[in-house]
Protein backbone atom coordinates (compact mmCIF):
# COMPACT_ATOMS: atom_id res chain seq x y z
CA UNK A 1 0.00 0.00 0.00
CA UNK A 2 1.54 3.06 -1.09
CA UNK A 3 -0.75 5.44 0.65
CA UNK A 4 -0.04 3.38 3.90
CA UNK A 5 3.63 3.91 3.81
CA UNK A 6 3.27 7.79 3.02
CA UNK A 7 1.20 8.13 5.93
CA UNK A 8 3.78 6.07 8.40
CA UNK A 9 6.59 8.37 6.92
CA UNK A 10 4.46 11.15 7.79
CA UNK A 11 3.80 10.25 11.16
CA UNK A 12 8.00 10.01 11.54
CA UNK A 13 8.47 13.31 10.03
CA UNK A 14 5.85 14.80 12.42
CA UNK A 15 7.17 12.65 15.75
CA UNK A 16 10.91 13.63 14.66
CA UNK A 17 9.89 17.14 14.43
CA UNK A 18 8.51 17.25 17.42
CA UNK A 19 11.57 15.34 19.46
CA UNK A 20 13.97 17.33 17.74
CA UNK A 21 11.74 20.99 18.90
CA UNK A 22 12.85 19.98 22.52
CA UNK A 23 15.96 18.83 21.73
CA UNK A 24 16.24 22.24 20.47
CA UNK A 25 15.11 24.03 23.34
CA UNK A 26 17.30 22.52 25.72
CA UNK A 27 20.16 22.97 23.40
CA UNK A 28 19.46 26.68 23.14
CA UNK A 29 19.08 27.41 26.96
CA UNK A 30 22.18 25.60 27.49
CA UNK A 31 24.20 27.49 24.97
CA UNK A 32 22.84 30.55 26.81
CA UNK A 33 23.63 29.97 30.19
CA UNK A 34 27.09 28.17 29.11
CA UNK A 35 28.57 31.50 28.76
CA UNK A 36 27.03 32.60 32.07
CA UNK A 37 28.61 29.86 33.86
CA UNK A 38 31.93 30.72 32.45
CA UNK A 39 32.15 34.10 33.88
CA UNK A 40 30.51 33.28 37.20
CA UNK A 41 30.61 29.66 39.08
CA UNK A 42 28.00 27.59 39.25
CA UNK A 43 28.56 26.84 43.08
CA UNK A 44 28.06 30.60 43.55
CA UNK A 45 25.54 30.70 41.44
CA UNK A 46 23.26 27.51 43.43
CA UNK A 47 24.31 28.14 46.98
CA UNK A 48 24.27 32.33 46.87
CA UNK A 49 21.51 33.75 48.70
CA UNK A 50 21.62 37.25 47.30
CA UNK A 51 19.78 38.53 44.03
CA UNK A 52 20.35 41.84 42.53
CA UNK A 53 21.62 41.41 39.67
CA UNK A 54 21.91 45.49 38.57
CA UNK A 55 24.29 46.75 41.72
CA UNK A 56 28.02 46.66 41.05
CA UNK A 57 29.44 44.17 41.40
CA UNK A 58 25.94 41.98 40.93
CA UNK A 59 25.12 39.48 42.91
CA UNK A 60 23.38 36.17 41.26
CA UNK A 61 22.16 33.64 44.02
CA UNK A 62 19.69 31.40 42.90
CA UNK A 63 19.35 29.18 46.09
CA UNK A 64 15.74 31.30 47.45
CA UNK A 65 14.18 31.09 44.21
CA UNK A 66 15.12 27.47 44.19
CA UNK A 67 13.43 26.70 47.47
CA UNK A 68 10.50 28.48 47.15
CA UNK A 69 10.00 26.88 43.18
CA UNK A 70 10.27 23.66 45.10
CA UNK A 71 8.53 24.27 48.52
CA UNK A 72 5.17 26.15 45.93
CA UNK A 73 5.28 23.21 44.21
CA UNK A 74 5.22 21.00 46.73
CA UNK A 75 2.70 22.53 48.70
CA UNK A 76 0.24 22.67 46.45
CA UNK A 77 0.85 18.72 45.02
CA UNK A 78 0.22 17.94 49.00
CA UNK A 79 -3.12 20.18 48.68
CA UNK A 80 -4.31 19.13 45.40
CA UNK A 81 -3.78 15.23 45.25
CA UNK A 82 -6.25 14.24 47.92
CA UNK A 83 -9.07 16.09 46.61
CA UNK A 84 -8.08 14.96 43.57
CA UNK A 85 -7.74 11.61 44.43
CA UNK A 86 -11.37 11.94 46.13
CA UNK A 87 -13.16 13.72 43.43
CA UNK A 88 -11.97 10.67 41.04
CA UNK A 89 -13.29 8.00 43.64
CA UNK A 90 -16.30 10.46 43.59
CA UNK A 91 -16.77 10.40 39.80
CA UNK A 92 -15.69 7.02 38.95
CA UNK A 93 -17.40 4.86 41.90
CA UNK A 94 -20.36 6.76 43.38
CA UNK A 95 -21.50 9.40 41.05
CA UNK A 96 -24.28 8.46 38.60
CA UNK A 97 -23.54 8.18 35.01
CA UNK A 98 -25.33 11.58 34.39
CA UNK A 99 -23.78 13.48 37.14
CA UNK A 100 -20.35 12.01 36.02
CA UNK A 101 -21.20 13.48 32.42
CA UNK A 102 -22.07 16.87 33.29
CA UNK A 103 -19.09 17.26 36.25
CA UNK A 104 -16.56 16.02 33.84
CA UNK A 105 -16.62 18.32 31.41
CA UNK A 106 -16.22 21.06 33.56
CA UNK A 107 -13.21 19.44 35.60
CA UNK A 108 -11.55 19.70 31.99
CA UNK A 109 -12.71 22.66 31.23
CA UNK A 110 -10.78 23.88 34.74
CA UNK A 111 -7.60 23.00 32.76
CA UNK A 112 -8.06 25.49 30.00
CA UNK A 113 -8.99 28.66 32.01
CA UNK A 114 -5.80 30.86 31.13
CA UNK A 115 -3.75 31.24 34.56
CA UNK A 116 -3.90 35.07 34.25
CA UNK A 117 -7.66 34.79 35.40
CA UNK A 118 -6.60 32.51 38.50
CA UNK A 119 -3.71 35.20 39.64
CA UNK A 120 -6.26 37.61 39.46
CA UNK A 121 -9.09 35.31 41.27
CA UNK A 122 -6.46 34.80 43.92
CA UNK A 123 -4.78 38.37 44.53
CA UNK A 124 -8.28 39.57 45.08
CA UNK A 125 -9.57 36.60 47.18
CA UNK A 126 -7.01 34.85 48.62
CA UNK A 127 -4.50 37.27 48.93
CA UNK A 128 -7.12 39.59 50.26
CA UNK A 129 -8.46 36.88 52.80
CA UNK A 130 -5.57 36.36 54.28
CA UNK A 131 -5.21 40.29 54.56
CA UNK A 132 -8.88 41.18 55.77
CA UNK A 133 -9.23 37.75 58.01
CA UNK A 134 -6.05 37.46 59.35
CA UNK A 135 -4.97 40.70 59.15
CA UNK A 136 -1.81 39.76 57.79
CA UNK A 137 0.35 43.33 56.60
CA UNK A 138 0.37 41.49 53.09
CA UNK A 139 -1.15 38.40 51.97
CA UNK A 140 1.29 37.55 49.39
CA UNK A 141 2.87 34.36 50.53
CA UNK A 142 4.15 30.64 49.47
CA UNK A 143 0.41 29.48 51.35
CA UNK A 144 -1.33 31.52 48.76
CA UNK A 145 0.66 30.51 46.08
CA UNK A 146 0.54 26.66 47.04
CA UNK A 147 -3.53 27.07 47.31
CA UNK A 148 -3.84 28.83 43.99
CA UNK A 149 -1.60 26.57 41.73
CA UNK A 150 -3.44 23.50 43.82
CA UNK A 151 -6.55 24.88 42.39
CA UNK A 152 -4.77 25.00 38.47
CA UNK A 153 -3.31 21.66 38.58
CA UNK A 154 -6.52 19.76 40.19
CA UNK A 155 -7.98 19.13 36.76
CA UNK A 156 -4.74 17.24 35.85
CA UNK A 157 -4.80 14.91 38.93
CA UNK A 158 -8.66 13.98 38.24
CA UNK A 159 -8.68 13.23 34.60
CA UNK A 160 -5.50 11.10 34.69
CA UNK A 161 -7.28 9.05 38.20
CA UNK A 162 -10.55 8.77 36.69
CA UNK A 163 -9.90 7.58 33.83
CA UNK A 164 -7.97 4.91 34.70
CA UNK A 165 -10.36 4.21 38.18
CA UNK A 166 -13.04 3.78 35.74
CA UNK A 167 -11.30 0.87 33.71
CA UNK A 168 -10.44 -0.59 37.05
CA UNK A 169 -13.89 -0.73 37.86
CA UNK A 170 -15.14 -1.81 35.06
CA UNK A 171 -13.17 -5.08 35.15
CA UNK A 172 -13.94 -5.51 38.55
CA UNK A 173 -17.36 -4.89 39.17
CA UNK A 174 -18.82 -7.74 38.27
CA UNK A 175 -16.35 -9.98 40.18
CA UNK A 176 -17.19 -8.35 43.26
CA UNK A 177 -20.96 -8.03 43.08
CA UNK A 178 -21.15 -11.58 42.31
CA UNK A 179 -19.21 -12.23 45.37
CA UNK A 180 -21.26 -9.83 47.60
CA UNK A 181 -18.33 -7.04 48.17
CA UNK A 182 -19.67 -3.84 49.53
CA UNK A 183 -18.73 -1.17 46.95
CA UNK A 184 -16.58 0.75 49.40
CA UNK A 185 -14.85 -2.38 50.43
CA UNK A 186 -13.98 -2.74 46.61
CA UNK A 187 -12.65 1.13 46.22
CA UNK A 188 -10.72 0.71 49.32
CA UNK A 189 -9.05 -2.30 48.68
CA UNK A 190 -9.11 -2.71 44.81
CA UNK A 191 -9.47 0.48 43.02
CA UNK A 192 -7.14 2.77 44.75
CA UNK A 193 -4.36 0.20 44.97
CA UNK A 194 -4.98 -0.36 41.92
CA UNK A 195 -4.64 3.20 40.36
CA UNK A 196 -1.37 3.71 42.01
CA UNK A 197 0.53 3.62 39.19
CA UNK A 198 -1.69 6.40 37.79
CA UNK A 199 -2.01 8.15 41.16
CA UNK A 200 1.89 8.48 40.33
CA UNK A 201 1.22 9.71 37.15
CA UNK A 202 -0.81 12.11 37.94
CA UNK A 203 1.61 13.53 40.43
CA UNK A 204 4.37 14.00 37.88
CA UNK A 205 2.34 15.69 35.55
CA UNK A 206 0.87 18.11 37.98
CA UNK A 207 4.23 18.75 40.20
CA UNK A 208 5.96 19.47 36.69
CA UNK A 209 3.04 21.51 35.91
CA UNK A 210 3.13 23.43 38.95
CA UNK A 211 6.92 23.82 38.70
CA UNK A 212 6.94 25.59 35.67
CA UNK A 213 3.37 27.83 36.25
CA UNK A 214 4.57 31.67 35.95
CA UNK A 215 1.65 33.97 35.62
CA UNK A 216 -1.04 32.74 38.10
CA UNK A 217 1.98 32.46 40.97
CA UNK A 218 3.88 35.52 40.13
CA UNK A 219 0.58 37.53 40.96
CA UNK A 220 -0.09 36.11 44.47
CA UNK A 221 3.86 35.01 45.74
CA UNK A 222 4.90 39.31 46.20
CA UNK A 223 8.25 38.23 44.26
CA UNK A 224 10.71 38.80 47.19
CA UNK A 225 13.95 37.19 45.98
CA UNK A 226 14.37 35.42 49.88
CA UNK A 227 14.14 32.17 51.46
CA UNK A 228 10.16 30.87 51.38
CA UNK A 229 8.41 30.16 54.42
CA UNK A 230 5.32 29.32 54.31
CA UNK A 231 3.81 33.19 55.40
CA UNK A 232 6.03 34.97 53.77
CA UNK A 233 6.51 36.30 50.58
CA UNK A 234 8.94 34.43 48.28
CA UNK A 235 9.89 33.96 44.49
CA UNK A 236 9.47 31.35 41.98
CA UNK A 237 12.31 30.81 39.33
CA UNK A 238 9.47 31.21 36.39
CA UNK A 239 8.38 34.20 37.99
CA UNK A 240 12.05 35.79 38.49
CA UNK A 241 12.57 35.03 34.27
CA UNK A 242 9.26 36.79 33.42
CA UNK A 243 10.01 39.56 35.58
CA UNK A 244 13.43 40.41 34.61
CA UNK A 245 13.55 39.62 30.98
CA UNK A 246 11.87 42.67 29.81
CA UNK A 247 14.23 44.75 31.60
CA UNK A 248 17.91 42.91 31.02
CA UNK A 249 19.89 44.04 28.22
CA UNK A 250 20.37 41.53 25.79
CA UNK A 251 24.04 39.46 25.94
CA UNK A 252 24.32 41.47 29.53
CA UNK A 253 25.37 39.29 32.61
CA UNK A 254 21.81 40.16 33.60
CA UNK A 255 20.34 38.76 30.32
CA UNK A 256 22.46 35.45 30.36
CA UNK A 257 21.97 34.96 34.29
CA UNK A 258 17.98 34.43 33.59
CA UNK A 259 18.76 31.81 30.89
CA UNK A 260 20.96 29.83 33.37
CA UNK A 261 18.14 29.93 35.87
CA UNK A 262 15.68 28.75 32.93
CA UNK A 263 17.88 26.00 32.96
CA UNK A 264 18.73 25.47 36.30
CA UNK A 265 15.07 25.06 36.43
CA UNK A 266 14.66 22.31 33.94
CA UNK A 267 17.57 20.43 35.57
CA UNK A 268 15.44 20.23 39.06
CA UNK A 269 11.94 19.48 37.16
CA UNK A 270 14.65 16.34 35.51
CA UNK A 271 15.69 15.56 38.85
CA UNK A 272 12.23 16.02 40.66
CA UNK A 273 10.80 13.68 37.55
CA UNK A 274 12.97 10.74 37.50
CA UNK A 275 13.08 10.44 41.23
CA UNK A 276 9.19 10.12 41.02
CA UNK A 277 9.51 7.99 37.73
CA UNK A 278 12.13 5.44 39.67
CA UNK A 279 9.49 5.10 42.88
CA UNK A 280 6.71 4.51 39.65
CA UNK A 281 9.12 1.67 38.41
CA UNK A 282 9.63 0.05 42.16
CA UNK A 283 5.80 0.16 43.08
CA UNK A 284 4.96 -2.08 40.79
CA UNK A 285 1.52 -2.71 39.17
CA UNK A 286 -0.19 -3.29 42.63
CA UNK A 287 -2.96 -6.13 41.60
CA UNK A 288 -2.72 -6.96 38.32
CA UNK A 289 -5.37 -6.65 35.59
CA UNK B 1 -8.21 7.34 1.28
CA UNK B 2 -8.90 8.67 4.43
CA UNK B 3 -5.60 8.08 6.19
CA UNK B 4 -3.97 9.69 3.40
CA UNK B 5 -6.07 12.58 3.77
CA UNK B 6 -5.45 12.79 7.21
CA UNK B 7 -1.76 12.50 6.47
CA UNK B 8 -1.75 14.91 3.73
CA UNK B 9 -3.93 17.59 6.65
CA UNK B 10 -0.78 16.97 9.15
CA UNK B 11 2.04 18.13 6.33
CA UNK B 12 -0.13 20.73 5.41
CA UNK B 13 0.03 22.07 8.96
CA UNK B 14 3.37 21.14 9.55
CA UNK B 15 4.50 23.38 6.08
CA UNK B 16 2.44 26.03 7.68
CA UNK B 17 3.59 26.44 11.22
CA UNK B 18 7.32 26.35 9.42
CA UNK B 19 5.91 29.43 6.55
CA UNK B 20 4.23 30.93 9.36
CA UNK B 21 7.74 30.63 11.33
CA UNK B 22 9.50 32.36 8.69
CA UNK B 23 7.46 35.33 8.36
CA UNK B 24 7.28 36.28 11.87
CA UNK B 25 7.84 39.61 12.89
CA UNK B 26 8.41 40.72 8.89
CA UNK B 27 6.31 44.05 9.08
CA UNK B 28 3.96 43.84 6.16
CA UNK B 29 2.82 46.88 4.26
CA UNK B 30 1.26 49.77 6.24
CA UNK B 31 1.90 48.03 9.64
CA UNK B 32 3.87 50.08 12.26
CA UNK B 33 4.97 48.32 15.78
CA UNK B 34 5.60 49.65 18.75
CA UNK B 35 7.10 47.98 21.71
CA UNK B 36 8.13 48.94 25.22
CA UNK B 37 7.29 50.44 28.57
CA UNK B 38 3.83 49.42 29.96
CA UNK B 39 3.86 53.12 30.72
CA UNK B 40 3.46 54.57 28.45
CA UNK B 41 1.70 51.71 26.00
CA UNK B 42 -1.78 53.18 26.90
CA UNK B 43 -1.08 56.69 25.46
CA UNK B 44 0.48 55.42 22.40
CA UNK B 45 -2.27 52.65 21.22
CA UNK B 46 -5.04 55.40 22.74
CA UNK B 47 -3.20 57.52 19.79
CA UNK B 48 -3.00 54.76 17.35
CA UNK B 49 -6.77 53.93 17.60
CA UNK B 50 -7.79 57.24 16.92
CA UNK B 51 -5.46 58.09 14.05
CA UNK B 52 -6.66 54.47 12.64
CA UNK B 53 -10.18 55.14 12.38
CA UNK B 54 -10.04 58.77 11.76
CA UNK B 55 -7.96 57.45 8.37
CA UNK B 56 -9.03 54.07 7.84
CA UNK B 57 -5.90 54.22 4.79
CA UNK B 58 -2.75 55.47 4.80
CA UNK B 59 -3.66 57.41 1.35
CA UNK B 60 -6.09 59.43 3.20
CA UNK B 61 -3.75 60.85 5.25
CA UNK B 62 -1.70 61.78 2.67
CA UNK B 63 -1.78 61.23 -1.19
CA UNK B 64 1.77 60.02 -1.50
CA UNK B 65 1.29 57.33 0.40
CA UNK B 66 0.32 53.55 -0.39
CA UNK B 67 -3.35 52.92 -0.65
CA UNK B 68 -2.90 49.86 2.29
CA UNK B 69 -4.88 49.72 5.44
CA UNK B 70 -3.62 51.49 8.99
CA UNK B 71 -2.58 49.26 11.07
CA UNK B 72 -0.19 49.85 14.36
CA UNK B 73 0.27 47.38 16.70
CA UNK B 74 1.39 48.83 20.70
CA UNK B 75 2.03 46.34 22.95
CA UNK B 76 4.14 46.13 26.29
CA UNK B 77 6.82 44.25 28.17
CA UNK B 78 8.88 47.47 29.47
CA UNK B 79 11.45 50.04 28.92
CA UNK B 80 14.33 47.28 28.17
CA UNK B 81 11.76 45.24 25.90
CA UNK B 82 11.40 48.75 23.89
CA UNK B 83 15.32 49.42 23.30
CA UNK B 84 15.73 45.74 22.68
CA UNK B 85 12.93 45.87 19.70
CA UNK B 86 14.26 48.31 17.82
CA UNK B 87 17.89 46.92 18.06
CA UNK B 88 16.89 43.86 16.62
CA UNK B 89 14.28 45.55 14.05
CA UNK B 90 11.11 43.39 15.78
CA UNK B 91 9.81 46.61 16.07
CA UNK B 92 9.80 49.81 14.35
CA UNK B 93 10.15 51.90 17.53
CA UNK B 94 10.65 51.37 21.33
CA UNK B 95 8.75 52.71 24.04
CA UNK B 96 10.87 54.00 26.78
CA UNK B 97 10.31 55.81 30.27
CA UNK B 98 13.17 56.41 31.45
CA UNK B 99 16.41 57.99 30.33
CA UNK B 100 18.29 56.19 27.59
CA UNK B 101 21.76 54.78 28.71
CA UNK B 102 24.96 55.97 26.44
CA UNK B 103 25.65 52.45 25.92
CA UNK B 104 22.26 52.15 24.62
CA UNK B 105 22.60 54.66 22.67
CA UNK B 106 25.95 53.48 21.37
CA UNK B 107 24.63 49.49 20.15
CA UNK B 108 21.59 50.78 18.68
CA UNK B 109 24.02 53.35 16.58
CA UNK B 110 21.74 55.55 14.06
CA UNK B 111 19.35 56.44 17.35
CA UNK B 112 16.86 59.08 17.35
CA UNK B 113 14.81 59.77 19.87
CA UNK B 114 11.22 61.47 20.35
CA UNK B 115 9.67 62.99 23.66
CA UNK B 116 6.31 62.85 24.99
CA UNK B 117 6.72 64.03 28.09
CA UNK B 118 7.69 63.70 31.71
CA UNK B 119 5.89 60.84 34.29
CA UNK B 120 6.68 60.88 37.82
CA UNK B 121 7.01 58.45 40.47
CA UNK B 122 5.12 59.61 43.21
CA UNK B 123 5.27 57.82 47.05
CA UNK B 124 1.78 57.04 47.18
CA UNK B 125 -0.12 54.95 50.09
CA UNK B 126 -3.11 53.80 50.90
CA UNK B 127 -5.94 56.41 51.95
CA UNK B 128 -6.65 54.74 54.79
CA UNK B 129 -2.97 55.26 56.14
CA UNK B 130 -2.25 57.72 58.75
CA UNK B 131 0.60 58.74 57.45
CA UNK B 132 -1.45 61.20 54.67
CA UNK B 133 -2.29 63.36 57.99
CA UNK B 134 0.23 62.76 60.55
CA UNK B 135 3.25 63.09 58.25
CA UNK B 136 2.43 64.02 54.28
CA UNK B 137 5.89 64.69 54.08
CA UNK B 138 8.80 62.16 53.82
CA UNK B 139 12.38 63.50 53.56
CA UNK B 140 14.42 61.37 51.11
CA UNK B 141 16.62 60.16 53.92
CA UNK B 142 12.74 58.77 55.18
CA UNK B 143 12.34 57.20 52.08
CA UNK B 144 15.43 55.70 52.03
CA UNK B 145 14.77 54.28 55.27
CA UNK B 146 12.03 52.77 54.45
CA UNK B 147 12.53 51.29 50.64
CA UNK B 148 15.82 49.78 52.22
CA UNK B 149 13.79 48.12 55.15
CA UNK B 150 15.37 50.00 57.81
CA UNK B 151 12.06 51.24 59.56
CA UNK B 152 9.98 48.08 59.27
CA UNK B 153 7.09 49.64 61.40
CA UNK B 154 5.27 52.38 60.34
CA UNK B 155 5.57 53.48 63.74
CA UNK B 156 8.82 53.76 63.60
CA UNK B 157 8.43 56.48 60.98
CA UNK B 158 6.30 58.08 63.21
CA UNK B 159 5.62 57.18 67.07
CA UNK B 160 2.13 58.51 66.29
CA UNK B 161 1.46 55.60 63.62
CA UNK B 162 0.34 51.82 64.26
CA UNK B 163 2.97 49.34 64.68
CA UNK B 164 2.46 47.33 61.73
CA UNK B 165 4.75 46.06 58.71
CA UNK B 166 5.42 47.90 56.24
CA UNK B 167 4.16 46.73 52.58
CA UNK B 168 7.02 47.87 50.88
CA UNK B 169 5.99 47.66 46.78
CA UNK B 170 8.16 47.82 43.92
CA UNK B 171 8.72 47.31 40.46
CA UNK B 172 11.04 44.62 39.10
CA UNK B 173 14.11 45.97 39.99
CA UNK B 174 15.91 45.59 36.46
CA UNK B 175 12.90 47.84 34.85
CA UNK B 176 13.10 51.15 34.01
CA UNK B 177 10.66 52.89 37.20
CA UNK B 178 13.16 51.17 39.47
CA UNK B 179 16.12 52.42 38.01
CA UNK B 180 15.19 55.65 37.90
CA UNK B 181 14.08 55.58 41.61
CA UNK B 182 17.31 53.47 42.49
CA UNK B 183 19.29 56.54 40.75
CA UNK B 184 17.10 59.64 42.27
CA UNK B 185 16.24 58.28 45.38
CA UNK B 186 17.86 55.38 47.13
CA UNK B 187 21.38 55.78 45.49
CA UNK B 188 24.06 53.20 46.57
CA UNK B 189 21.33 51.75 49.43
CA UNK B 190 19.80 48.39 48.02
CA UNK B 191 15.96 47.71 48.13
CA UNK B 192 15.30 45.43 50.58
CA UNK B 193 14.41 41.72 49.90
CA UNK B 194 11.46 41.74 51.50
CA UNK B 195 9.93 44.18 49.00
CA UNK B 196 7.12 43.01 46.73
CA UNK B 197 7.51 43.21 43.38
CA UNK B 198 5.20 43.97 41.01
CA UNK B 199 4.87 42.89 37.33
CA UNK B 200 3.31 46.00 36.25
CA UNK B 201 2.88 49.94 37.36
CA UNK B 202 -1.25 48.73 37.19
CA UNK B 203 -0.49 46.21 39.48
CA UNK B 204 1.52 48.12 41.65
CA UNK B 205 -1.27 51.07 41.98
CA UNK B 206 -3.70 47.96 42.78
CA UNK B 207 -1.69 46.59 45.62
CA UNK B 208 -1.29 50.22 47.35
CA UNK B 209 -4.90 50.21 46.68
CA UNK B 210 -5.84 47.27 48.26
CA UNK B 211 -3.34 47.04 51.35
CA UNK B 212 -3.56 49.99 53.93
CA UNK B 213 0.46 49.49 55.29
CA UNK B 214 1.63 49.72 51.79
CA UNK B 215 4.07 52.27 50.18
CA UNK B 216 5.43 52.13 46.35
CA UNK B 217 6.31 54.56 43.79
CA UNK B 218 3.03 55.19 41.67
CA UNK B 219 3.29 56.62 38.20
CA UNK B 220 1.84 60.17 38.30
CA UNK B 221 -0.45 59.32 35.30
CA UNK B 222 -1.96 56.80 37.39
CA UNK B 223 -2.29 58.71 40.73
CA UNK B 224 -4.29 61.03 38.45
CA UNK B 225 -7.02 58.43 37.19
CA UNK B 226 -7.22 57.10 40.04
CA UNK B 227 -7.57 60.32 42.44
CA UNK B 228 -8.94 59.56 45.99
CA UNK B 229 -8.39 55.97 46.03
CA UNK B 230 -4.17 56.52 46.12
CA UNK B 231 -2.31 59.48 48.07
CA UNK B 232 0.66 60.69 46.77
CA UNK B 233 2.81 62.11 49.66
CA UNK B 234 4.90 65.14 49.22
CA UNK B 235 8.97 64.77 48.91
CA UNK B 236 11.69 67.06 50.57
CA UNK B 237 8.30 69.50 51.35
CA UNK B 238 7.48 69.39 47.26
CA UNK B 239 4.15 67.90 45.99
CA UNK B 240 3.72 66.33 42.54
CA UNK B 241 2.14 68.96 40.41
CA UNK B 242 2.67 69.31 36.90
CA UNK B 243 4.50 72.26 37.21
CA UNK B 244 6.31 71.33 40.15
CA UNK B 245 7.64 68.05 37.76
CA UNK B 246 7.98 70.22 34.91
CA UNK B 247 10.58 72.53 36.62
CA UNK B 248 12.63 69.99 38.15
CA UNK B 249 11.74 70.55 41.92
CA UNK B 250 10.00 67.11 42.13
CA UNK B 251 12.68 65.69 40.98
CA UNK B 252 12.11 61.75 41.08
CA UNK B 253 10.68 61.95 37.69
CA UNK B 254 11.48 60.31 34.01
CA UNK B 255 11.09 61.21 30.30
CA UNK B 256 8.53 59.80 28.71
CA UNK B 257 10.27 58.76 25.07
CA UNK B 258 9.71 56.91 21.27
CA UNK B 259 12.72 55.44 20.26
CA UNK B 260 13.55 54.52 16.68
CA UNK B 261 16.86 53.09 14.93
CA UNK B 262 17.71 54.52 11.62
CA UNK B 263 15.70 56.96 9.38
CA UNK B 264 11.60 56.87 8.86
CA UNK B 265 9.53 55.78 6.36
CA UNK B 266 6.85 58.18 5.45
CA UNK B 267 4.38 56.12 6.71
CA UNK B 268 6.12 56.23 10.04
CA UNK B 269 6.63 59.98 10.32
CA UNK B 270 2.93 60.65 9.27
CA UNK B 271 1.93 58.82 12.44
CA UNK B 272 4.83 60.20 14.61
CA UNK B 273 3.80 63.50 13.80
CA UNK B 274 -0.32 63.01 14.57
CA UNK B 275 1.49 61.70 18.22
CA UNK B 276 3.34 64.92 18.79
CA UNK B 277 0.38 66.76 17.53
CA UNK B 278 -1.58 68.86 19.91
CA UNK B 279 -4.33 65.85 19.86
CA UNK B 280 -1.41 63.43 21.02
CA UNK B 281 -0.49 65.42 23.58
CA UNK B 282 -3.85 66.38 24.87
CA UNK B 283 -4.32 62.50 25.36
CA UNK B 284 -0.61 62.53 27.15
CA UNK B 285 -2.49 64.92 29.22
CA UNK B 286 -5.37 63.18 29.47
CA UNK B 287 -3.40 59.75 30.94
CA UNK B 288 -2.40 61.65 33.50
CA UNK B 289 0.87 62.93 32.16
CA UNK B 290 2.91 65.95 31.41
CA UNK B 291 2.96 66.58 27.89
CA UNK B 292 5.85 67.65 26.12
CA UNK B 293 4.64 70.56 24.76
Amino acid sequence: MKKERIFIWACKVITLLAVSFLFFIFLFIAKESFSFFQKTSLLAFLTGSRWNPIVDPPAFGLMPMICATVYVSLLATVIALPVGIGTAVFLSVSAPRNIQRTLLPFIDLMAGIPSVVYGFVGLMVIVKFFEVRFSWSSGESVLAGGILLAIIILPYIVSTCYESMIKILHHYEQTSRALGVSKWHMTRYLVIPSAKKAILAALILSFSRAMGETMAVMMVIGNSPIFPSLFHKAETIPALIALEMGGAAVGSLHYQSLFAAGFILMIVLFVFNSFFFIIRKHIGEGIKW
Amino acid sequence: MNKFFRSLCASAMVMGLVVAGTQFAAAADGQIFFKGSSTLAPVVSQVAQQFMKKYVTWNKVDASLPDAKIEIFVSGGGSGEGVKAVLDGTSNFGMVSRAVKAKEKETIGDYHEFSLGTDALTIAVHPGNKVCQVKPNLTKDELVKIFSGEYKTWNDLDPSLPKEEIVVVIRDIGGGAHQVFQKKVMGKVDVTPNAIQSPSMGALVTKVMENKNAIGYASFGMVNVNKGKIIPLKVDGVEPTAENILNGTYYVSRPLLVVKKGSMSPMEKAFMDELLSAEGMNIVEQMGFVPAK
